[in-house]
């Protein structure tokens, strides 16, 4: 039987009615169109998947969309604002962090959790934040160096 | 200083904010109205004959629009090379794999469709099987084809040289095995695609491909439509290191679904589909001598080959030629011997991967050059260089080395990673190792036999003049190839970056052969550029004609025309534009006439401006049997030199520092080859350390899951020191060449050599986990 | 791949959590990071007709401390916030190390505790991080409240001593006493999103900074159905002073508890090698973290 959820994405309240076995990943692909957040196994495995829920990054193949029912998400749709790229994925697009991109919004996710809590990481703290994103493309060096500029950017725009 | 104004610099890639912003469309992301979804019913056995299938009940489902089995789709065989056509698409006799596809179904929803598969009866007389290659090629294996007893399905002979000979006089010779294991490319996004077949029976395919051009080829072929009625579309992709490279039964049983029931149809593999269709890295089983004189002259090399193929042939044929080939270089060689024979056995088909056919070899050639070296007391970087080819030195098997920065990579290795103080001085646990390679730049021949165009390329002005749309059908799959024909067609124009938008992927607009073999930097490329000088050279017409002056005078750079150096007096023509350009807010009035000015006036005589390029490359290699395979116009090269921690304790390896010189020729986007060479190095890591599909008993796959094959994560792969030698390859566009396979040819047979370096022990199986290190070592201790 | 349908059940108090369970039994599944249960749903493993969600049950993710004695934690603590609490950090180490080394930050912040005890992988991280600290599991039922020893609760693989009806509610650790330090090692092919091959918690007391051995226990998992406390090399080291021989011997003594076996990720044999290099290497760092002990 279908249940009413209401939770916010992306700064938007939404209100639904889903099945109990929907997941929140395919809540947002399938029924809102968010397809920037991308299935690559559907196990917790992969990372492709990633969201933030309540400023945590979490696998939203293993969440039940009833589950975020009141909650508060980010996906990567919401990060550019006012035609602007988000300083994550400004690194991102300038350190050269992406190739085929299959993995770049759950990666990017996962970089914004991390820097939404810990500003200044270390290169350990920054590997070990995206170490459930895997990458079949880059080898995660620019990816890395990406997350390190934004860093930098994010803290000196704070600054100023 | 950079003689470009747009190659062989940094620029973003062009799809960049697209894929940051989540707005880049794949595949599985496509919707439209009245779409269906399909799925496969995938044998659940590993051989057995199909006595019968009975699909009365899931037709009946409530929401079930289509069900089909061979009976619908034909018998029509298909394959990857024309001289081995093995598959069918549903299996209809028998089924030779846990994965082989019997029927499909398509249906308002996912969960019907599965609900539907569940319907499907079919009954299996089991038939005995074989996985094991070595056992497959024995008397009295259970037979997998008819067609082919003993279950060989290709086998190649060939030798340079009187091999035999070489070997007796030579000073010193060294036999080495090696074993890796079958590997899948574990790409980030699944199998995707929508099939619409429209009313006027014409298919639009929406696939997840590195090759619009053959899955296009061979979907026409088995539903025996015109080819000119097929339209492959290919979305962004993510990732397909060659498992994408031919068409798939997913491809195959959406386009029969969309014809049968007039909707879209679209089906997306489950992550355990991806590694049951395979078509990845083959096992390998090398034997190879290498024969050397004293001095560590290279003479001959004696290289035997066994593969487990699979099921089918799917690239095999390639890949069993191409590691023999690929051995020819970048060593000098008197002389070579080669036999391969590859084997059919009941697993998921093997096909082509990134280093298609060469990396177990490379792997056992690196690992023997380092052992020959230890015996004769050379240092390896030194034994490799008195042996190194340079450009314009021709391979033993005939492939011809237009360029080649080898000596310069290895060089630079060796500088950057401090190896003069580290060989021989490392405490034990610590080691560092090196490895060469290289790879073609392009295959010299299609897949299929003929005198087609490898690539062509249209270029069309925008009617104000301020874009060119470069359009192909080459295949953006992540490497960045939209980048580099942004670049090209750029630089070539004369124009920014800015003003040039790449629309590839699509059969509709060009011949490409796709993304694989390393081809289209310098195939699509040399297309570009031609397309691009074609309308340079129209424009340069129109201008000479109204200047009163001669083309060669005329220069195209940065947006902006000059005249032997000047702007010239081209005061006609710009009033003329600002007249025709009126009430328009972006009036030229820079010191310099524009190339926009120069192309609306072009436009408005001659109409839309079109220029397009051609490339194939000219007839290469030997007259022997199997030239073909290994020929391309050019090669890359690279050298790496790679530093472990070996835990003594427990087998565990840490590989710290990874040293990488590439020669791509000409570096059109260097954060692009960077990125090319970083993303080989992980993967080559995987192979080496973590990646093996595993089967049980019957055949079934025992991890097919991103869990259970683990490939690198963040914390697993080190930095890696890049390095790009550039060398000028005559044969490429402005010089350039391939990146994104030889990159990681020489990264195991490093980190095997530094495994040596740290523990004195070799490791000739893959992958070296910590127990068979560990295990290893154990027995080292006992001896 | 798709999850089964099911009836879904948020109750908002522990009483209601367990009314249900007395209702629905063993056609319900509890549902807290949901990182085992989705995932045996999605691959057809479990099929309960009932999920009932924790989430919103008050108090059950909470980090008490019992005033110096010990904490209190509830069933649904997160590994995140295990790996992050200070207090855990600092008097549980070996909790705090496996919880950051369970698969990866997003599995961490959704991860439970109670999950990770009651799902019982051999190869779990965080039972042999509650087995050395001697865990008291706090376990209800609609008509039935008991204290079990977290060494009591696990039966085989997959198995616990849990009815159906019953909830884990939260695990009660006294802190031990001064100059005690604990560790946790885990063997697995990648540095990340690993299960372990085999792993290994050690907890060690010494008399004072330069004192015997008063007391220590070393846990296990991967190498039997159960993660086993390795009790003989235990009770080899206790009196004993401090060496590196000592450590080394009582890592093979621990290899006697263990039955492991052989699978696609390691065989019997070369876990067997393991447990004594692990154990060798976690009672030396236990060790010196004991000597850094500090009020
Ligand atoms: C990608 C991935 C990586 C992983 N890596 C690791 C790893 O490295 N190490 C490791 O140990 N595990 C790992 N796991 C397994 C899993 O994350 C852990 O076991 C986790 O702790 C389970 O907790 P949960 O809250 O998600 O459990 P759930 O899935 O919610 O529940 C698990 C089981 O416990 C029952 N249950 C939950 N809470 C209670 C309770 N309070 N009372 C009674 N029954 C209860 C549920 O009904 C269910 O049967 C991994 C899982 C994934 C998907
Ligand atoms: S799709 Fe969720 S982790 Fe892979
Ligand atoms: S960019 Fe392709 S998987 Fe990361």
């Amino acid at each position: 039987m279908k249940k009413i959820i209401k939770l916010t994405i992306n700064g938007e309240s939404v209100e639904a009615a889903v099945e109990p076995n929907r997941t929140l990943l395919q809540f947002l692909r399938e029924d809102l169109g968010l397809t920037g957040t991308k299935h690559g196994c559907g196990l917790g495995d992969c990372g492709a998947c990633t969201v933030i829920m309540e400023g945590r990054a979490v696998n939203s193949c293993l969440i039940l969309a009833i589950q975020a029912h009141g909650k508060e998400i980010i996906t990567i749709e919401g990060l550019a604002e006012g035609g602007r790229l988000h300083p994550i994925q400004q690194a991102f697009v300038d350190k050269g962090a992406i190739q085929c991109g299959f993995c770049t919004p759950g990666m990017i996710l996962s970089a914004k959790a991390l820097l939404d809590r810990n500003p200044k990481p270390t290169e350990m703290e920054i590997r070990t934040a995206i170490s459930g994103n895997l990458c079949r493309c880059t080898g995660y060096q620019k990816i890395v160096e990406a997350i390190e500029s934004a860093s930098e950017t994010i803290g000196s725009e704070e600054v100023s | 200083m950079n003689e470009y104004s747009v190659l062989n610099s940094r620029l973003p890639r062009i799809d960049a904010p697209l894929k940051a912003t989540g707005l880049a469309k794949y595949a599985d992301d496509l919707k439209f109205p009245g779409m269906l979804y399909a799925t496969i019913l995938q044998s659940p056995v590993a051989h057995a004959r199909i006595l019968n299938i009975d699909t009365s009940r899931a037709k009946k489902l409530k929401g079930v629009k289509a069900v089909i089995t061979s009976k619908e789709t034909g018998l029509i065989k298909y394959g990857v090379s024309p001289a081995r056509y093995d598959e069918t698409l549903f299996a209809h006799d028998k089924v030779r794999y846990v994965g082989d596809e019997i029927a499909a179904v398509a249906a308002v929803d996912q969960a019907t469709a599965l609900e539907a598969l569940s319907l499907i009866k079919v009954d299996y007389q089991e038939l005995p099987a074989v996985f094991d290659m070595f056992e497959a090629m024995k008397e009295g294996a259970p037979q997998i084809h008819d067609d082919y007893p003993g279950n060989l399905n290709a086998e190649v002979h060939q030798e340079f040289g009187d091999t035999e000979a070489a070997l007796a006089e030579c000073d010193l010779v060294i036999n080495h095995t090696f074993l890796n294991k079958r590997q899948d490319a574990a790409f980030l996004e699944p199998h995707s695609c929508v099939a619409i077949y429209d009313l006027d029976g014409r298919l639009t395919l929406h696939t997840s491909t590195q090759v619009p051009h053959y899955v296009m080829r061979t979907v026409a072929m088995v539903l025996q439509i015109p080819v000119g009625n097929v339209r492959v579309v290919k979305p962004y992709v993510g990732g397909g290191f060659g498992p994408k490279c031919e068409a798939t039964p997913l491809e195959l049983s959406c386009a029969f679904l969309s014809r049968f029931t007039g909707k879209p149809v679209k089906m997306t593999y489950s992550r355990e589909q991806v590694f049951l269709h395979s078509r990845a890295r083959h096992q390998f089983f090398a034997e190879m001598s290498l024969g050397v004189r004293k001095d560590g002259t290279m003479v001959a090399l004696k290289n035997k080959a066994i593969l487990d193929g699979g099921a089918y042939t799917s690239f095999g044929i390639a890949t069993v030629y191409y590691a023999g080939s690929l051995l020819g270089g970048p060593y000098k060689l008197k002389s070579m011997k080669y036999d391969g024979y590859r084997a059919y056995t009941n697993k998921p088909a093997c096909g082509a991967q990134r280093g298609h056919g060469g990396v177990a070899h490379r792997a056992a050639f690196e690992q023997l050059i380092d052992r020959t070296a230890g015996e004769l007391g050379i240092d390896p970087i030194e034994l490799r260089l008195k042996n190194i080819m340079t450009a314009g030195d021709m391979t033993v098997n005939e492939l011809d080395m237009s360029s080649l920065g080898m000596k310069e990579c290895i060089e630079a290795v060796k500088e950057h990673s401090g190896w003069q103080n580290k060989k021989g001085k490392l405490r034990r646990g610590k080691g560092i190792g090196m490895a060469c390679g290289f790879f073609v730049s392009g295959a010299g021949y299609p897949i299929y036999r003929s005198d087609t165009y490898h690539s062509t390329v249209v270029i069309k002005l925008s009617e104000d003049g301020g874009t060119a749309i470069v359009q192909t059908g080459s295949a953006e799959i992540g490497q960045g190839s939209d980048t580099t024909m942004a670049m090209i067609a750029a630089e070539t124009l004369g124009i920014s970056i800015d003003n040039v938008k790449v629309v590839s992927g699509d059969t509709d607009l060009s011949v490409d052969l796709g993304a694989y073999s390393s081809r289209q930097t310098l195939m699509t490329g040399h297309a570009t550029r031609e397309a691009a000088e074609q309308i340079r050279g129209i424009l340069k017409r129109y201008l000479a004609q109204e200047m009163g002056c001669t083309e060669e005078s005329i220069c195209f750079s940065n947006g902006i025309v000059k005249f032997d150096g000047q702007p010239g007096n081209y005061d006609k023509l710009r009033s003329h534009y600002i007249k025709e350009h009126r009430g328009w807010t972006d009036q030229p009035s820079g010191e310099y006439l524009t190339f926009k000015e120069v192309a609306r006036m072009t436009y408005l005589k001659d109409g839309t401006l079109v220029g397009t390029g051609k490339y194939k490359p000219p007839r290469l290699g030997g007259s022997y049997k199997g030239a073909a395979v290994g020929t391309s116009p050019a090669y890359g090269c690279s050298a790496q030199v790679v530093e472990v921690d070996v835990d003594l304790q427990t087998g565990e390896i840490t590989i710290e520092n990874m040293t990488d010189a590439h020669d791509c020729g000409l570096a059109i986007n260097k954060t692009s080859v960077e990125g090319q060479m970083q993303g080989s190095l992980s993967m080559g890591l995987g192979e080496c350390l973590f990646e093996e599909v595993k089967f049980d008993s019957r055949g079934r796959i025992v991890n097919p899951s991103l869990g259970e094959y683990r490939i690198p994560t963040a914390l697993d792969m080190p930095n890696v020191k890049s390095i790009i030698v550039e060398s000028h390859e005559p044969n490429g566009p402005y010089g350039a060449k391939e990146v994104g396979e030889g990159a990681i040819m020489p990264t195991i047979p490093a980190i095997l050599n530094a495994i040596y370096d740290a523990t004195g022990v070799r490791m000739n199986e893959l992958p070296v986990t910590s127990e068979r290190l560990f295990l290893a070592l154990k027995k080292q201790e006992i001896a | 791949m798709l999850l089964p349908k099911f009836d879904y059940h948020e109750p908002r108090t522990l009483e209601e959590v367990l009314l249900l369970l007395s209702e629905l039994g063993g056609n319900a599944k509890l549902l807290a990071g949901g990182t085992d249960l989705l995932v045996r749903m999605k691959l057809n493993v479990d099929r309960p007709s009932h999920v009932i969600s924790l989430e919103k049950v008050p108090g059950l993710n909470e980090i008490i401390p019992q005033d110096r004695h010990g904490v209190t934690i509830g069933s649904t603590t997160t590994a995140a916030n295990l790996a992050e609490s200070e207090l855990i950090i600092d008097r549980f180490a070996p909790l705090a190390i496996a919880s950051s080394r369970l698969g990866a930050p997003m599995i961490r912040n959704r991860a439970t505790i109670g999950g990770n005890l009651v799902n019982a992988r051999p190869a779990a991280d965080l039972s042999p991080a509650c087995m050395v600290l001697s865990a008291n599991l706090k376990i209800k039922s609609l008509n039935k409240d008991r204290e079990v020893l977290v060494n009591d609760f696990f039966v085989g693989p997959g198995q616990t001593i849990l009815d159906p009806n019953e909830l884990l509610v939260s695990l009660k650790i006294e802190t031990p006493p001064p100059w005690t330090g604990g560790s946790y090692l885990k063997l697995g092919a990648r540095k990340a999103l690993e299960i372990s091959m085999v792993n290994v918690a050690c907890l060690l007391t010494l008399q004072s900074a330069d004192g015997p051995i008063v007391d220590v226990r070393i846990a296990l998992g991967a190498v039997a159905p159960t993660p086993v406390r390795a009790f003989a090399a235990e009770e080899f080291l206790i009196g004993q002073k401090p060496s590196e021989s000592l450590f080394k011997e009582a890592g093979s003594i621990g290899v006697g508890m263990c039955s492991p076996i052989t699978d696609h990720r390691g065989t019997m044999e070369y876990r067997c090698m393991m447990i004594e290099s692990l154990t060798h290497r976690a009672l030396q760092q236990a060790y010196h973290r004991a000597l850094e002990w500090k009020l």
